[in-house]
C-alpha cells in the first residue's frame, strides 16, 4: 500500500467517525428536551399527589374551610389539574418558571441568587476530590499491593461508606468549635456585604479586587468544600485505581512491556489516559448532581444553596419554586452528562455510537 | 544550594501569602460594630402583610410599630394610637386616635389615611387576613389623626388582633406600587430601626434617627441564620454571634446554654410563652367518642415526667387552652396527672381486665419535641398502666398531619398554636369554635379543621357572647368556655414553651414584650456608649 492511499484511507475514516459524531450528538441533542419534559411532568405529577398543600403549609391547622379555599383561589390551585399542568408546560416552554407561592417572588430570580453558592461549592468539592482522590490512586499505582495502596483502598471506601451529615458535624465541631479555625457556617462574614455581581462570592471579589470578601468567602467555603471534596474522593480513587488494574492486565500494555518500554512511560502514555477516562465522566455526573444534591452539606453548613431551597421548598409545598429547581438541576445534569457523553466519545476511538 | 535557592523561595513565598491571608481572613471584620443576632430559618419577606412566621414577625417588630403592643404584665399598651381605643355604645364602632408625631423611615408622616391604607391592603393580599376580614366591615378616616374601624360584629377581641404585626403600618407612598403585590425585601415602617440590608445571606437594621419613641440603645443588628440547632449553638458558644433566638434550638442546647447562663458565661431573657403544646382527640372516632376514655386519657398523662424527659423541665406543663400570661383563670381546669382514677375509669369502660385499649397517637415526624414527648408518653403507660392502655405511635410530616385533620384520619394527634394575637379568644376560638353541632359532634368550624370534630352548644354560646362583652364579664364567660371544654375534653393542653434569648456577657440581658418578641432596641453593649 502506498503511502498516500494510507493518508486517504485514515482521513477517510476520520470523516467518517466525524459524521457519526455529529449525528450521534444531534441525536443526544434532540433526546435532551424530551427527557426535560419527562422530568418536569413528573415532578409536577408527584407533588400533586403528595399530601398537603401551600395552604396547609401557610396556614397549617389555621383558618377556616372559606379562608383556606379563599388562598387557594388566589394560589391558583383550584383550578383543575390539567389546566395548571398545561400552563406549567407553557410557561417553561417559554422559559418561565412562575411565581413563588411563598412570597410571589419569581423562581427563575430566587434560582438565580441561590445556583451561584450551589455551583460554588460544587466546583470547590470536586477539584478538592480530584486532588485527593487522585493522589491517594496514584500512591496506591506508584506501589501495588503495598502498605500505602491498601490504605487508599481502605480510604476509597471509608470515605464513601462514612455519613455524609455525621462527618461533617464533627468537621464542623473540630474545626471551628474546638480548634476555632474557621466560621461554623454561612457564605461570609455577617458585617460584610457581598459585592455586586454574578453572585460567585469569590470570583466576583477577586473581580472587584475586595480581597477581605476574598477571605472571608474562601474561610467559609473551605469546610463546606474539604468535607464535600473528602466524601466524594473515594469514589475517584477507587474508579481510577480499579481502572488502572484492569488496564495494566490488558494485552496491549503487556505488549508495550514486552518490547521493554520503560514503565513511567507505559503508565503515563499508554496506561493513565484510559484509565482517567471513567473518572471524567464520574466527575461530569457528579459535578451536576452536586448542585441540587449536596443538602446535608448545606445544611449542616448553613449554606445558602439549591439544595437548601429545594428542601425548604418542599416543606412549603412551594410546587412552582420546587418545579423550578428540579427542571434547573435536571438541564444542568442533563448538559453536563450530554458534554461529557460527546467528549469521551470525541477522544476514545473505541467508542461506537 | 541551587536547589535550596530553587525550592526555598517559593515556600518562602507561600508562607508570607499564608500569613497576610490569615491576618486578613481573621480579623474581626467589624466597620459598623453591628450586633449580631442568629437564629434558625431563612426570612423571605419582611412584608407585614406576609408575615406568618415567627422569625419575620420578630424582625419586623423591631421595624415598624403597631396601634397597640401587649407590654409584660400583659397589659394593652398604646404605641401609634394616642390612647385606648374607644368603642360606640352598639360596640360596632371603634375609635382610635393617632399619635401626631410619628414618621416613616422614607420621612413622610404617619396619619390615619396610612393607617388605613396598611390595613386595607392586608384585608386585600394578607396571607393571614381571615383574621380581620369577617370583622371589620369599614375604615374610614375622620380626622388626619383618628381612625374610625367599623365592624360587621360587635368584637372584643379586636383589640388584641389590633396588636398583630399584620397591621403594621407602611408608607402610602413607598408602596404606592405595591398596593396590591407583596414587597419582600424591603419595609418602610415606623420601628426604631430602618432597613439597611437584605439578602438571603444576612438582613441588616439600623436604628432610625427620626424615631418618635426612645432610640435603639446600640447601633444596629445583622440578622443571620444557621439551619441547625447544633450550629446555632456552637455559633454563641464560640462568640460567633452575639445573640442567640430561641426558635428551632433543641432542649439539650437549651439547657446548657441555661447552664452557662448561671454560670454567667452568658445572659439568658425568657419571654412569655406564646406557644402551648397539645392533644387532640378525635371525639367522634369509635375509640374517644365515649367521654369516660377521653377523661381516663387526660388523668393518664404526667406532664411534669414529661416536661423533665422531654425538655429537662424547660418547658412548663400546662392545664389550660391560654398561655399563662393571658390566663383568665386562676386554677387549671384540665385533670391533674392521677393513674388511680385514670384505671378506675379505663375499667368502668370496660377495659382493664385482660382488655387493653389501644390508642393510634398520631406525632408530626419532623418535630422533634412532638416525637419525644410521644415516646415518653407511651413508656409513661407502660410504666402505669400497661394492663389497661398501650399507645402505638405514627410519625406523620406535619403538612400532611393538617391537610389530613379534617379528614379525621387521626384518633389522637400532637399539635401545638400560636394565637395569631395575644388574647385569650385567639386560643379558644380556633381550638373549639364550631358552627354546626348535632350531639356533641361538631360537623362544620374550626373544631373540624383542629381535627376534635367536637362541638358544645353551652360553649359556643358563652364564646359567641365573649365577643359582645368587656371587662370581668367577658372573662367569666371565657373561662365558663375552658370549664367545659375541660369537661368535654376534645383536647388535652401538655406544656407551653417560652422563647428565650442569649446575649454574650458583653451585652446586657435580653428582655422581651409581652407578646413574646425580643426587644432588640433595648440591648446594648456594656462597654459602648450610643
Amino acid at each position: 500500500m502506498e503511502a498516500g492511499d494510507y493518508v486517504l484511507i485514515k482521513s477517510a475514516i476520520i470523516m467518517n467517525r466525524s459524521r457519526s459524531l455529529l449525528k450521534y450528538s444531534i441525536t443526544r441533542l434532540a433526546l435532551a428536551p424530551i427527557m426535560l419534559w419527562l422530568i418536569s411532568s413528573l415532578v409536577f405529577l408527584l407533588l400533586r399527589v403528595a399530601p398537603g398543600d401551600p395552604v396547609d403549609a401557610i396556614l397549617g391547622n389555621r383558618a377556616d374551610s372559606a379562608a383556606r379555599e379563599a388562598l387557594r383561589i388566589k394560589l391558583g390551585l383550584n383550578k383543575p389539574l390539567i389546566l395548571q399542568y398545561l400552563n406549567y408546560i407553557n410557561n417553561l416552554i417559554h422559559g418561565d418558571l412562575g411565581q413563588s407561592l411563598n412570597n410571589q417572588e419569581s423562581v427563575s430570580k430566587l434560582i438565580a441568587k441561590t445556583l451561584p453558592a450551589s455551583i460554588e461549592l460544587g466546583i470547590a468539592a470536586i477539584v478538592i476530590a480530584l486532588l485527593i482522590g487522585l493522589a491517594v490512586a496514584f500512591i496506591g499505582i506508584a506501589k501495588p499491593e503495598g502498605k500505602t495502596d491498601l490504605a487508599g483502598r481502605l480510604f476509597g471506601i471509608g470515605t464513601y461508606a462514612l455519613p455524609p451529615f455525621w462527618i461533617a458535624m464533627l468537621i464542623q465541631i473540630l474545626f471551628s468549635v474546638i480548634l476555632g479555625w474557621l466560621p461554623i457556617g454561612g457564605r461570609l462574614s455577617p458585617n460584610l456585604i457581598a459585592p455586586q455581581g454574578s453572585g460567585f462570592l469569590v470570583l466576583d471579589s477577586i473581580k472587584n479586587g475586595n480581597f477581605i470578601i476574598l477571605a472571608s468567602s474562601l474561610r467559609h467555603l473551605l469546610l463546606p468544600a474539604c468535607t464535600l471534596g473528602l466524601l466524594l474522593s473515594g469514589i475517584f480513587s477507587r474508579s481510577l485505581r480499579v481502572n488502572f488494574e484492569k488496564i495494566m492486565n490488558t494485552n496491549y500494555i503487556q505488549a508495550a512491556e514486552s518490547r521493554g518500554i520503560k514503565r513511567n512511560k507505559i503508565i503515563f502514555y499508554h496506561a493513565l489516559p484510559n484509565a482517567l477516562l471513567p473518572v471524567l465522566t464520574i466527575a461530569g455526573l457528579t459535578i451536576a448532581s452536586l448542585i441540587g444534591g449536596a443538602l446535608l452539606i448545606e445544611v449542616t453548613f448553613s449554606w445558602p444553596g439549591l439544595a437548601l431551597g429545594l428542601q425548604e421548598a418542599i416543606n412549603q409545598r412551594d410546587y412552582p419554586m420546587v418545579q423550578g429547581i428540579v427542571v434547573v438541576v435536571s438541564s444542568l445534569v442533563v448538559s453536563i452528562s450530554l458534554f461529557v457523553d460527546i467528549l469521551i466519545a470525541s477522544i476514545d476511538p473505541r467508542i461506537k455510537y | 544550594m541551587n536547589l535550596i535557592r530553587n525550592y526555598l523561595k517559593p515556600v518562602l513565598k507561600l508562607i508570607v501569602f499564608a500569613i497576610v491571608f490569615n491576618q486578613i481572613s481573621c480579623t474581626p471584620q467589624k466597620p459598623e460594630n453591628l450586633i449580631t443576632l442568629a437564629s434558625n430559618g431563612k426570612i423571605e419577606s419582611l412584608d407585614p402583610a406576609q408575615a406568618n412566621k415567627l422569625l419575620a414577625i420578630q424582625l419586623i417588630s423591631t421595624l415598624g410599630d403597631t396601634l397597640y403592643r401587649i407590654d409584660s404584665n400583659g397589659s394593652l399598651e398604646p404605641r401609634l394610637a394616642r390612647g385606648k381605643p374607644i368603642l360606640s355604645s352598639d360596640g360596632l364602632t371603634i375609635s382610635i386616635p393617632l399619635r401626631e408625631d410619628v414618621l416613616f423611615h422614607d420621612g413622610t408622616h404617619f396619619d390615619s389615611e396610612a393607617m388605613a391604607f396598611s390595613i386595607k391592603r392586608f384585608q386585600e393580599i394578607g396571607t393571614l387576613n381571615y383574621i380581620i376580614n369577617d370583622r371589620i366591615l369599614q375604615i374610614d378616616t375622620p380626622e388626619k389623626y383618628l381612625l374610625k374601624i367599623k365592624l360587621s360584629r360587635p368584637s372584643s377581641s379586636i383589640n388584641g388582633l389590633l396588636t398583630s404585626i399584620n397591621l403594621t403600618p407602611i408608607s402610602p407612598s413607598f408602596y404606592s406600587k405595591y398596593k396590591d403585590k407583596f414587597l419582600n425585601n424591603n419595609i418602610v415602617a415606623t420601628g426604631p430601626y430602618k432597613l439597611s440590608h437584605f439578602s438571603p445571606e444576612r438582613i441588616s437594621i439600623k436604628p432610625f434617627d427620626n424615631y418618635w419613641d426612645q432610640k435603639s440603645n446600640n447601633f444596629g443588628i445583622n440578622y443571620i441564620s444557621f439551619n441547625t440547632s447544633t450550629s446555632l449553638f456552637s455559633a454563641i458558644k464560640t462568640g460567633q454571634v452575639d445573640i442567640l433566638l430561641s426558635n428551632s434550638i433543641e432542649d439539650g442546647h437549651r439547657l446548657i446554654l441555661n447552664k452557662l447562663s448561671q454560670e454567667g458565661i452568658l445572659n439568658e431573657g425568657k419571654g412569655p410563652a406564646m406557644q402551648i403544646g397539645y392533644i387532640a382527640f378525635r371525639t367522634n372516632s369509635e375509640l374517644l367518642k365515649e367521654k369516660k376514655i377521653r377523661q381516663a386519657l387526660s388523668y393518664s398523662i404526667d406532664r411534669e415526667l414529661i416536661s423533665n424527659q422531654v425538655s429537662y423541665g424547660q418547658r412548663e406543663p400546662l392545664r389550660s387552652l391560654i398561655p399563662p400570661i393571658l390566663q383568665i383563670n386562676s386554677t387549671s381546669q384540665w385533670p391533674k396527672f392521677q393513674p388511680d382514677i385514670a384505671k378506675n375509669l379505663f375499667k368502668e369502660a370496660g377495659y382493664c381486665n385482660g382488655e387493653i385499649l389501644t390508642i393510634p397517637l398520631t406525632f408530626r415526624s419532623n418535630v422533634p419535641s412532638d416525637k419525644l414527648l410521644a415516646l415518653t408518653w407511651q413508656e409513661q403507660i407502660k410504666r402505669d398502666l400497661s394492663d389497661c392502655l398501650k399507645i402505638s405511635l405514627n410519625g406523620v410530616e406535619s403538612t400532611t398531619v393538617y391537610k389530613q385533620l379534617s379528614d379525621g384520619i387521626y384518633d389522637a394527634v400532637i399539635l401545638e398554636w400560636t394565637g395569631d394575637y395575644p388574647d385569650p379568644y385567639s386560643y379558644l376560638s380556633p381550638l373549639l369554635d364550631c358552627k354546626q353541632i348535632k350531639n356533641n359532634v361538631c360537623k362544620e368550624g374550626e373544631a373540624v379543621i383542629g381535627g376534635t370534630f367536637w362541638g358544645d352548644l353551652e360553649l359556643q354560646d358563652s364564646l359567641d357572647k365573649s365577643e359582645l362583652l368587656t371587662g370581668e364579664e367577658r372573662l367569666n364567660e371565657l373561662r365558663k368556655v375552658e370549664s367545659i371544654a375541660a369537661k368535654g375534653l376534645p383536647i388535652i393542653p401538655i406544656w407551653n414553651l417560652n422563647p428565650r434569648a442569649w446575649t454574650q456577657p458583653n451585652l446586657n440581658e435580653p428582655e422581651f414584650d409581652g407578646s413574646g418578641r425580643l426587644r432588640l432596641d433595648k440591648i446594648s453593649n456594656n462597654h459602648e456608649q450610643i
